[in-house]
Formats: C-alpha cells, sequence, structure tokens
C-alpha cells in the first residue's frame, strides 16, 4: 500500500499514524499540521518527522499562518494544491485523513 | 461486474462528535448501493475500531434514555446484522484495561449471524491493505 | 484523467477543512480530473442558499457555484441537512440531496478517495 496522510493538527488525538506501515508512507502536512513543518519546541523539530516517511507541507496554509518557505524544515517539501492533486494521483494508491 | 472495498476506521470515541455513528451509518448504506450500480457490480464495507475508537464497542449503553439518542452500540448491532465485518483491536481494548467481555461481540437479539471480530492489530493493517480506499473518522 | 471523490464531514463554519476540500476539488478539476464531493454531518451547512459572507467566517457559495458551473458534482447527505434544518426549499441550487448510499457509490468508480473526516 502506498498510503498518503493528511494531517491537519499540531496536537494530534490519535496514534494511527505511528502504527500505519504501509510499503510508501507521505505525510501531507495541511491545515494546522503545517506547524510540524517549522516549529522547534524546545529546540528540537516535531517528532513526527522522524516518521519513516516522505513530507509535504501546503504552501497556502504555510502563508496563512504567517510561516515562510524558509523557515521549513529540510525534510519538507512546500507544495501548492495542484502538487496536492499529482501526489494523490501519481506517487499513493490510497488516502487517509487522519 | 466489479467490487470495491471501502474501509470504515474508527479512530476516536463516541458522542463527542456523530462522526464515529457516522462511520457505521455510512458502512451500512453499503447494503442499499445497489441502486445506483449496475447488475453485478458491489460495494462491501469492512469497520475497524482502534485506539480510543474502540470505546465504541462497549456495552450497555443508554443514549436512548439519557438523550433520546439511538447508541453507537445499537449501531454496531444494525451492522453485524447486514453482514458488515466488524474488528475491534485487541491490543487497544487491552490498553484501555479492557476486555471481550465490556463490549457488544453480537447482535443475536436481532438474528445477526456475524460476531465482531476482536482481533490484533496487525489484522487490522492487513485489512487496511485488501482494501480500495480508507475512510478514518 | 481520473475520477476523484472527496468526503467531507467538518463543518462550514467553526473548521477550514471545507475549504481545504473545495481548494483541492478546484485544483482537481484544473488537472482535467472528475471531482465528486459529498458533504455529510456539520459539512451540509455549505449545501444552504443565501448565506451572507463576511470575512470573519469561511464562505463557500462563490467558489463552489464556480466549480460546479465548470462541472464540480456536489451532493449533500440528505438525512444530515434535514437533520439540521436544510431544506430542500433552501439548498443551494446544484447541489443534490442522496441518502448516504449514494457517497459510497461514488466510491465505487472512483480513482482516488480522500474522506475528510475526523474532529
Amino acid at each position: 500500500m502506498k498510503l498518503a496522510a493528511f494531517v491537519s493538527d499540531y496536537r494530534m488525538t490519535v496514534d494511527t499514524l505511528e502504527r500505519l506501515k504501509p510499503e510508501k508512507l507521505g505525510i501531507i502536512l495541511v491545515g494546522n499540521g503545517v506547524y510540524h513543518a517549522t516549529i522547534k519546541e524546545n529546540g528540537s523539530a516535531s517528532l513526527l518527522l522522524n516518521t519513516a516517511a516522505d513530507f509535504y507541507a501546503l504552501s497556502e496554509d504555510l502563508e496563512t499562518r504567517g510561516l515562510s518557505s524558509s523557515s521549513v524544515d529540510s525534510k519538507v517539501k512546500v507544495v501548492t494544491y495542484g502538487d496536492v492533486v499529482d501526489l494523490i494521483f501519481n506517487d499513493y494508491d490510497k488516502t487517509a485523513w487522519i | 461486474m466489479a467490487t470495491t472495498k471501502l474501509g470504515f476506521i474508527v479512530q476516536r470515541p463516541p458522542y463527542k462528535s456523530e462522526n464515529p455513528k457516522l462511520a457505521l451509518t455510512h458502512a451500512i448504506a453499503s447494503q442499499s448501493v445497489e441502486v445506483y450500480l449496475n447488475d453485478g457490480d458491489v460495494v462491501t464495507a469492512d469497520v475497524a475500531f482502534i485506539g480510543d475508537g474502540v470505546l465504541n464497542c462497549l456495552k450497555d449503553q443508554k443514549a436512548m434514555e439519557q438523550y433520546d439518542l439511538s447508541s453507537t452500540e445499537s449501531h454496531i448491532k444494525m451492522g453485524l446484522l447486514v453482514d458488515l465485518n466488524i474488528l475491534v483491536c485487541k491490543e487497544d481494548l487491552e490498553k484501555l484495561g479492557l476486555t471481550e467481555n465490556d463490549i457488544v461481540l453480537d447482535a443475536e437479539e436481532f438474528g445477526a449471524d456475524l460476531k465482531i471480530n476482536v482481533v490484533p492489530y496487525q489484522d487490522i493493517n492487513k485489512m487496511m491493505e485488501e482494501m480500495n480506499h480508507l475512510l478514518f473518522f | 484523467m481520473g475520477k476523484f471523490t472527496i468526503g467531507c464531514f467538518a463543518s462550514l463554519v467553526g473548521s477550514m477543512n471545507l475549504d481545504f476540500a473545495v481548494k483541492l476539488a478546484g485544483a482537481a478539476m484544473e488537472k482535467g480530473h472528475k471531482v465528486d464531493l459529498w458533504v455529510s454531518g456539520n459539512a451540509t451547512m455549505i449545501s444552504i442558499k443565501g448565506q451572507r459572507a463576511f470575512k470573519d467566517y469561511s464562505s463557500l457559495e462563490k467558489p463552489l457555484k464556480e466549480l460546479m458551473d465548470k462541472g464540480l458534482n456536489v451532493t449533500a447527505c440528505e438525512a444530515c441537512a434535514e437533520a439540521r434544518g436544510y431544506t430542500k426549499d433552501n439548498t443551494m441550487e446544484g447541489v443534490k440531496r442522496h441518502s448516504m448510499d449514494w457517497y459510497l457509490a461514488s466510491a465505487f468508480d472512483a480513482d482516488r478517495v480522500l474522506h475528510i473526516g475526523g474532529e
């Protein structure tokens, strides 16, 4: 399974993501999920970024929150809505909104 | 003739929002979807309760008595009545200090043949692999 | 090009997940995909016509109409809408209302499904 998982929260109330074991995992940070890409809480990057996955953050949601692409962790690729569509159709076969 | 398999994954407790119940009502709707499809085409729905979502399965829910609302328990039983494959994560039950004795396991009073399957998370992962699409609640 | 079914259960006002769903639907259509948008639960709020647009609240009537004019198929869960007092008479023109099995039928032949539930 090639799974694109959408994370829209910074404080997550479920642990589903860390239990999913797809062959390929993409984590797409949207909404408040984009804080995972930028915030260094107590000096450290989000633990979410330690997941074995490819990471993407939605540029529109970064800009909405006053976050610049330059503050995004190097593991995370900044993408547009159009890029998200392409990821869903070309790189993954299932999606999960966690 | 084709079959599309949908996996409904419930990961949150009931009643704070209606979403866990909507997972069940949408899954149960797989029984009437044929009206929109060609002859022989089928949509199947498997339901898995994981994480805090296993709390949906506690028995003796009194939502009707307290809030005049159909209980999530009754929807789970309806799901069994229409032969949905319903899985409950064994590890998550144990983590929350629950056993099979605490949850709804069948709907014999409605005449349902199927029972709830309490399974290791590994089996739920396998189910998710087998589905065409996943819907997380 | 493929078929994309998006289901959303989040409220129009009180969440921005519907804004995301509508923008994603638009982006998918721009790339030539066919898109079905199913709204259920609190998301049926998007189906009401004549909502006043304030800049402090999400307002999606205009972009939704523009996308429907281009072929976006929007369907609201009838029971969820009726439970909230959203009747057929105050439903936005072009928005369909069906029972939940419609969503599953849309998923039947979809190449991709994104279900925005949660909350």
